[in-house]
């Protein structure tokens, strides 16, 4: 009997242990993220990198979001109309706080437009948001803003409006609010170690519901290799930034789990339209038909990239399918050359370590092959960026890039690509502005994409630069996380789940 | 001494005035730092109202000045990427690569100097043979390289060691040895060709006359004098550890300065990364300062000679 009683407890603990241990491990409290920098600001209205954003965004909700197909959906904002063409009226839920305990109201969202729109905060993040002119309460729940002209990428900016607490930052102060952020976002800051770790933890309250994981941790961790040997361990539950070949070599880690995903992030080549050999339409025409990009999608990206017909990508507003892009004809490449007497013509490809060695030198070779003596200049970034971004003369023949607006239109893409007047662009051509000009100060979405369709009908004749591929960024997690990234790199980790 | 002590104090300035200077140059003088710090799609105008904010439209030698004059108050500015004091974001990163230095010189002295007198005392056998190929390995391998292998090996395979951060004693152990392992082997072959020298001089045949075994010779004798340049070098050797901490500790995500360098320059957090090459040109000079200090303080000859 006595043998009983002592182990009848016994029982029930090995009892409650059975039931709990699967229960146990399929929770997983904390969520590790191995970034590859550091947070440059927590303040939402500051940086606008990767890096920062994917720990900042978690803090705080926004005026408006993207769902996973890349529509714009309410979020603070429950619905919005144009009163005219300039003038935008956003309804707003009443039942947001933030995390200590005040409510979200009007005036905080009137107050974060204003602050990062005010030049004296000088906001990084300026460029995105200062065709807003005012932004003025009209209701118990309504915000109203007011563009300068009408402004069709608005909503697209929008969805990068993180919303702050007008009264909690103007006690701290801008700099003080950078160091102890707070937001009504599902995540709180915790602790931010600068250059080390930060860790948010979970508002169980959250209007979006409670997410999956108790705290958050991320880590700068700029290495890849260590990035992944962080993963393997476990010491990691998800990074990104993996190189394709990285992504070749771990597709067969059980543990593990591969999610690209294609951004709106284009990679192109500028041919300079102004000066040296290039000048000639038939010349960038050649380049066009020579460079193969298949063969670049295959062999240097391994296939994370998508072919592209135009320098856009489909994430983008203005992606147009159907404009045919220039086939890999190395004979008409080379019969253009001849027509144009550039035979054996010597140019400059401009680059700096910035960009990827052995896209240049494939493309020196592509060239090559068609006639073109390509010199590729390597120059340190400040040099390079002089360069490019100075007269047509020193620009060079040819440069690559990775261009992404983080606002998903053709707006932030052509427009300072190849809008004569814009540093960047080498190419001028009366047409063309016109058709990106109204493209900008027009709402309705039919008639902006008939004058991007005539932009970029004649960007494909006048070959100022060729779109190569849709850039991927490519995240690995363990296995057990479940989670479908998106386009525009956004990184909520209220969106993730942990299933063993 | 005193005048010794002065003249060197003095070279030092005069070649931290030579950092401060060369470094002010060459930030600038290799292209418009303004051109860096902005967003890819600024319009010229944005870019040139930055450049006026921030005076890099200012004739070199006013910006000259002012940056002098800058420093003489130990202003450092502020980060425009950051948005906080660069004095405050680089001393937080300070004590990481202290502790990293400090594991690093341990590692290098501990098994350097051991092995640089074993090198000597049994010269020609197999200890000398085994002891110089990890030697050689210490000089020859490339940290990223070795750094990612012992990632791989002590981390990923084993899973002995933390894969990266700077969370505990164990996560200083990799980063301190792939450091360490140049200077350890710096000082292996100095100590060796140290000793040897000391173990050819008349007072070690006397003290083996004497009756004293070799060992007791060395132990008691030869490893004193043999000590100066060792002593030297280690100074000197920091210098190199901060500059290799740059890759370890990229390797590593190990937060100190190097890290902070190559996270500012892929930032382009112009006035920061200027401000890590200010610390450690100085650290530099004033180890250099040390160990003439040190050579003079241990050998009396060379105060005498002066």
């Amino acid at each position: 009997m006595r043998r009983a009683t002592t182990a009848l407890p016994m029982l029930a603990v090995a009892a409650t242990l059975a039931l709990a241990l699967p229960a146990s491990a399929q929770t997983k409290d904390t969520l590790v993220v191995d970034l590859p920098g550091d947070v440059a600001t927590m303040d939402p209205h500051l940086q606008w990198d990767t890096d920062s954003y994917s720990v900042y965004r978690n803090i705080f909700d926004n005026l408006v979001t993207r769902d996973v197909a890349g529509k714009i959906v309410p979020q603070v904002a429950t619905a919005w109309r144009y009163a005219d063409d300039t003038t935008i009226v956003f309804d707003l839920r009443s039942d947001i706080v933030f995390h200590d305990g005040s409510r979200l109201t009007p005036e905080d969202v009137a107050f974060s437009v204003r602050r990062i729109i005010n030049p004296a905060f000088k906001s990084p993040q300026l460029s995105q948001f200062d065709q807003i002119v005012a932004a003025e309460v009209t209701g118990p729940a309504q915000v109203t803003l007011r563009t300068k002209t009408p402004y069709p990428a608005l909503m697209a900016q929008l969805v990068k409006l993180s919303i702050v607490p007008k009264a909690y930052v103007e006690k701290l102060g801008d700099q003080a609010f950078n160091q102890q952020v707070m937001g009504s976002g599902p995540f709180r800051m915790r602790s931010w170690q600068r250059g080390v770790q930060s860790n948010l933890e979970a508002d169980d309250a959250h209007w979006r519901g409670k997410p999956s994981f108790r705290t958050v941790t991320f880590r700068a961790v700029p290495d890849i290799p260590t990035r992944i040997a962080d993963l393997r361990t476990g010491r990691a539950d998800i990074t990104r930034g993996l190189t394709p070949d990285d992504a070749e070599a771990l597709k067969s880690d059980k543990a593990l789990r591969l999610l690209p995903v294609p951004t709106e992030r284009i990679a192109y080549m500028f041919v300079n339209a102004q000066a040296g050999p290039t000048k000639d339409k038939r010349v960038r025409q050649a380049i066009a038909m020579a460079v193969d990009r298949d063969t670049i999608i295959s062999a240097l990206q391994q296939g994370y990239a998508k072919p592209v017909n135009i320098v856009l990508t489909p994430a983008n507003f203005g992606y147009l399918p159907d404009i045919p892009g220039w086939p890999h004809d190395p004979a008409r490449a080379r019969a253009l050359l001849k027509e144009a007497g550039a035979e054996g013509a010597a140019i400059q490809f401009l680059t700096s370590p910035a960009y990827d060695r052995r896209l240049n030198e494939a493309v020196q070779q592509m060239l090559g092959e068609v006639g073109l003596k390509v010199e590729i200049v390597m120059l340190d970034q400040p040099t390079y960026l002089r360069r490019r971004q100075g007269t047509p003369e020193e620009a060079g023949a040819l440069s690559q890039g990775r261009w992404s607006c983080a606002c998903q239109d053709a707006d932030g893409v052509i427009f300072p690509l190849f809008r004569s007047g814009s540093i960047w662009s080498k190419f001028s051509n009366p047409e063309f502005d016109a058709a990106v000009d109204a493209a900008r100060v027009v709402l309705d979405e039919g008639k902006r994409l008939a004058q991007y369709r005539r932009a970029f009908e004649i960007l494909r004749d006048e070959v100022p630069g060729i779109g190569l591929f849709q850039d991927y960024q490519i995240y690995l997690a363990r296995k057990e996380l479940n989670w479908t990234p998106t386009a525009n790199e956004a990184f909520f980790v209220s969106e993730m789940k942990w299933q063993p | 001494m005193t005048g010794h002590l002065a003249g060197r104090f003095g070279q030092a300035l005069v070649a931290c005035f030579g950092v401060l200077t060369i470094v002010f140059f060459v930030m600038r003088l290799s292209g418009d730092p303004t051109l860096l710090l902005v967003p890819e799609g600024a319009s010229a105008e944005q870019i040139a109202a930055l450049r006026h904010e921030l005076g890099f439209d200012r004739p070199m030698l006013v910006q000259y000045v002012a940056y002098l004059g800058d420093l003489a108050r130990f202003d450092l500015g502020e980060s425009l990427v950051q948005r906080a004091p660069v004095a405050g974001i680089v001393a937080e990163r300070i004590p990481y690569t202290v502790a990293l230095a400090l594991g690093a010189l341990l590692v290098a002295l501990g098994i350097g100097i051991p092995s640089g007198i074993a090198m000597a005392v049994w010269r020609g056998t197999v200890v000398e043979r085994a002891l110089a190929a990890i030697v050689l390995a210490g000089q020859s391998l490339p940290t990223f390289w070795s750094g990612i292998l012992m990632i791989l090996f002590f981390g990923v395979y084993l899973g002995w060691l933390p894969t990266s951060g700077a969370d505990s004693l164990a996560s200083l152990v990799m980063p301190a040895v792939a450091l360490g392992a140049l200077t350890m082997s710096t000082f292996a072959r100095m100590t060796r060709i140290s000793v040897l020298d000391e173990l050819s001089r008349d007072y070690v045949a006397a003290a083996r006359a004497r009756g004293l075994s070799r060992m007791a010779a060395v132990g008691r004798h030869v490893l004193r004098n043999a000590a100066i340049p060792v002593v030297t070098i280690a100074a000197l050797e920091v210098g190199n550890l901060l500059a290799g901490a740059v890759i370890v500790e990229t390797v590593f995500a190990w937060p100190g300065i190097g890290q902070l360098a190559i996270q500012s320059i892929a930032a382009r957090d112009f006035l920061v990364v200027q401000a890590v090459v200010l610390f450690v040109s100085i650290v530099y000079i004033a180890m250099n300062l040390l160990a003439d200090l040190a050579y003079a303080a241990i050998d009396p000859r060379i105060r005498l000679e002066r």
